[in-house]
């Protein structure tokens, strides 16, 4: 439960973040959440991926579903992909990894920290 | 140390952010390129979005409207001129910025900002051309005049609202691709759009390869041969020619004398040179022609125009109305350049296709001491010109290019010619000089008859054109119009020795005696690129002119009568070759029947009872063209230089005995090029590509050539030599018809869309019909009119 709230608060703060800032204020925002949050780190890495990844996976189905998948499709043609839905895969799974990175690192020093 | 070693998972992360965020070579900043929120996703455009808005643009002196029809095609009206340029700069902007920028880019050498290191050798030839240097004497032109400066500032400042209007996520996709950033727009940026034109369409030359032949038979003491070569094969103009302007028009008599020719060996210096870069010059260009109601349906004339230039996505040509006080003009506008180009208004249509008169000249200078040449028995200094070319990560590179008194030395020591030539070669050419052609466009957009259509065109001077012209009155005309220099005979042809005098370019020929003619006897005029005249025109010029399309046009429109739009679409779309027509039975005649293998002879069998049309699923028309590439390839070649042949038509009329040049086909030639045709279509035949449209693989390319983005592979037929001229990356860029009767009734369609975004339903929205060879209706509102609400999509307000 305390992971799932955590992967909210990480999904909302990186959108409104990351429309006013550049893109790795998500890693940013995922980082500040795991530093100051009671939860190992391995938590703290799901909370981080599952967090931006969510608002990764959400912003660009809202970019892509009303595009009928032009963009996605051509851009997976630029990458050698087969289809976008893979390329809308990459791109969620780099936004999980580099949220789960920053999650980590918050998760780690956040242990290390604590009296 | 437990909490030391906690700060590494932070360190770890941060290094893997900072790579995301940095371009690679020319992988771009992958976590920027994905982010949904900013990155090229925010490119993604809902196909049912509402494009209606209001815009507050700065300096608007009223409001204007803006409506899109259902194929986003705007028509913008304003109260003044002012406003009417600055919504369409805003408008070219919001569209297709990435391309203006890139395109202004190229034409001005500095690419290597944004490509880095490798465009560094494109961006020095342009500066060395002087592009920039053109460019820059044409803008003192335009902004001489009031009206073309009017223009220029409000076209500009409303590219410039749209730019300081983005943020990282609004720019359009290709920027985040390449990693590069809009710069504010200028007047000089339009300059170098039209430079870009005038390179695309004078800046064709053989003059070097030329020069090499000549001093060769020279040197074999081969002067009959050579006399006859340069007269008959690599003639001036084409012999067998049906001219632009018909023969039976009395030329208006020149004002000028022919100057006197200097000796040989100034005209054409002595030289050598080697390794050339192969010349592709088959049958590019354009058509364009005009019926006379006499030879309507209608009664009204009709003007027909299909320029062939390069297939690109974003498409060259952007769909506009333009509608002020004065003014209301339909037709295609050139993203980065206000007014429209080619089209028409209330009261009159035009065209244009190339003139290739040839305008630009190179000669071999003669250095003298340090930072000096010799001309005419003096020492005269070198102007330097210091040319800073950018490069993206690395410092920038300055080249200093000498100008003298023809121009800037385009090759020398530091940069080598083809052929490696060690000498210095300046260059002349018509593009470098001062003019106006936005006036011209912009008092073209604004005639209203004849008349004036004239004095419009007077000021359009390079690249020179065949404008063609009809009316509502029911007037066609014609003028080859340029700025065209009194040259004696052989100017020009050769690269000329440049410490003469005489070699220095002459009186410029007033542009009211340019060759032109007012409704013909013929009831129609026509243009393809051909030669301009006959030998009744005073002045001697030679150019770079193809026939097969004015051939085939002149051919069909002579026996045209009671014409319709649906007759003029036809010959658009017609892909009937003389070449194949007239060359092939000599071919099939002189081919050694029996040494060819069962294979072999099974190809031939395709060309029994082919029609010598190009059509898109002809397997004959490959058989053909195949053969042709290998046959011409050897049939054409005079020797060195190896890239130097004579043009197709010419060797069509020496293998069809048109000529009195007595010629004898060689046997061993056809048959060793037939055995290597059959190769190549066993090759094809392997990977089931041997229809005519799969071999020539027509495709429209985006200006990055990412296969993502572009159309490769169209079911379309023709090739140069056939009136659809559609080849490999060159073909009709815009197809218009035009009837002028009252109500004008004109069509048109062009290979892309009105959107540059590749993630938009409008980046490539016209292909499809472009390839089908159909056309829309174009949506014209009268000057006296309204809009029909059913015919409006979306409605922009601009509000000062």
């Amino acid at each position: 439960m305390q992971l799932l709230k955590y992967i909210i608060i990480i999904a909302i703060c990186a959108s409104i973040i990351t429309w006013l800032m550049p893109w790795y204020m998500a890693a940013a925002v995922a980082f500040v959440v795991t530093v100051n949050a009671k939860i190992t780190p391995g938590k703290a890495f799901l909370a981080g991926a599952g967090g931006v990844g969510l608002t990764w996976l959400v912003v660009a189905l809202y970019r892509d579903i009303p595009n009928e998948h032009i963009l996605s499709g051509r851009m997976a043609k630029v990458l050698g992909l087969p289809n976008g839905f893979l390329f809308l895969l990459i791109t969620i799974i780099l936004g999980a990894i580099v949220g789960g990175m920053a999650g980590w690192s918050g998760g780690v020093m956040n242990k290390a920290f604590r009296k | 140390m437990r909490r030391l070693l906690a700060i590494l998972p932070l360190i770890l992360t941060a290094a893997v952010v900072y790579i995301l965020d940095k371009p690679m070579g020319s992988i771009p900043a992958l976590g920027r390129l994905l982010d949904p929120m900013n990155g090229c996703w925010a490119s993604a455009e809902p196909t049912g979005k509402d494009f209606n808005q209001t815009i507050q643009l700065q300096g608007a002196q009223q409001p204007v409207k803006i409506w899109f029809d259902e194929r986003m095609v705007p028509h913008i009206e304003a109260a003044n001129d002012h406003d009417l340029y600055m919504a369409q700069g805003y408008v070219h902007a919001y569209f297709r910025l990435w391309q203006m920028d890139l395109q202004t880019r190229a034409a001005g050498g500095r690419v290597s900002e944004v490509l880095g290191e490798k465009a560094v050798d494109f961006d020095r030839l342009q500066r060395r051309k002087g592009m920039v240097y053109g460019a820059e004497n044409s803008l003192k032109a335009m902004e001489a005049d009031p009206r073309s400066k009017g223009m220029l500032d409000a076209y500009t400042e409303g590219i410039n609202q749209y730019i300081y209007s983005l943020n990282y996520r609004s720019l359009p996709l290709e920027y985040k691709m390449m990693g590069f950033k809009p710069e504010p727009w200028t007047n000089l940026k339009c300059a170098l759009l039209l430079k870009y034109m005038a390179d695309d369409l004078t800046g064709y030359t053989e003059d070097i390869q030329l020069t090499i032949l000549r001093n060769r038979l020279k040197q074999n003491n081969d002067m009959f041969n050579a006399n006859m070569l340069f007269d008959r094969v690599f003639a001036e103009r084409n012999r067998g020619t049906v001219p632009v302007i018909p023969t039976d028009t009395v030329p208006q008599p020149a004002s000028l004398k022919a100057p006197v020719a200097p000796a040989d060996s100034i005209m054409c210096v002595p030289l050598t040179g080697e390794d050339f870069a192969v010349n592709e010059n088959e049958g590019k260009g354009s058509n364009n022609w005009a019926l006379s109601g006499q030879r309507t349906k209608s009664g009204a004339p009709i003007l027909c125009n299909d320029p062939h230039l390069g297939l690109n996505l974003p498409s060259l040509w952007y769909e506009m109305q333009l509608h002020a006080p004065g003014v209301n003009v339909y037709g295609v506008s050139l993203p980065g350049s206000p007014g429209i180009i080619i089209g028409f208004n209330d009261n009159i249509s035009w065209g244009f296709t190339n003139n290739y008169r040839d305008v630009k000249d190179f000669y071999a200078i003669k250095e003298a001491s340090a930072n000096k040449y010799w001309f005419a028995g003096k020492e005269l200094t070198y102007t330097k010109r210091i040319e800073e070319i950018g490069i993206k990560g690395m410092p920038a590179y300055k080249d200093t290019v000498r100008y003298t008194i023809h121009g800037p030395l385009i090759y020398d020591a530091h940069f080598l010619a083809p052929g490696k030539l060690k000498i210095p070669l300046a260059l002349t050419w018509m593009a470098h000089r001062p003019s106006n052609e936005i006036l011209s466009i912009y008092l073209l957009n604004r005639s209203s008859n004849y008349e004036q259509y004239v004095t419009a065109i007077q000021q359009f001077l390079c690249p020179a054109q065949n404008m063609l012209y009809a009316d509502v009155q029911g007037n066609i005309a014609l003028w080859g119009q340029g700025q065209f220099i009194n040259k004696w005979k052989g100017q020009g042809r050769y690269i000329m020795d440049g410490s003469d005098s005489s070699t220095l370019w002459g009186q410029n020929i007033p542009v009211r005696e340019n060759p032109h003619s007012l409704n013909p006897a013929q009831g129609y005029l026509a243009s393809a690129n051909q030669t301009v005249t006959d030998t009744t025109y005073p002045y001697w010029y030679n150019g770079y002119f193809y026939e097969f399309r004015s051939w085939r046009i002149n051919q069909v429109l002579q026996r045209t009568t009671a014409a319709t739009v649906q007759d003029m679409f036809a010959l658009q779309q017609d892909v009937f070759s003389v070449l194949a027509a007239n060359v092939l039975p000599v071919f099939l005649l002189h081919m050694p029947m029996q040494t060819l293998s069962n294979k072999e002879r099974e190809w031939l069998q395709h060309l029994a009872g082919w029609d010598y049309r190009l059509t898109k699923d002809s397997k004959a028309a490959t058989v053909f063209m195949v053969w042709w590439y290998y046959a011409y390839g050897k049939l054409a070649t005079v020797g060195r230089p190896d890239d130097l042949k004579m043009s197709p038509e010419r060797l069509m009329e020496l293998v069809t005995g048109r000529d009195d040049i007595p010629y004898i086909l060689d046997e061993d030639i056809l048959y060793s090029s037939f055995k290597q045709a059959a190769d190549s279509l066993e090759k094809l035949k392997k990977a089931n590509r041997v229809e005519w449209y799969h071999t020539k693989n027509t495709t429209v390319k985006h200006l990055t050539k990412l296969p993502a983005f572009s159309y490769g592979d169209l079911a379309v037929g023709g090739w140069g030599n056939t009136v659809n001229a559609v080849k490999g990356d060159h073909g009709p860029s815009w197809r218009m018809v035009v009837q002028m009767s009252k109500g004008i009734e004109a069509y048109g369609t062009y290979p892309g869309g009105q959107s540059g975004n590749p993630g938009s339903k409008y980046y490539a929205t016209f292909l499809d019909k472009w390839v089908k060879g159909e056309y829309y209706r174009l949506n014209f509102i009268p000057a006296t009119a309204k809009p029909n609400d059913k015919d409006i999509k979306y409605t922009w307000t601009i509000q000062p």
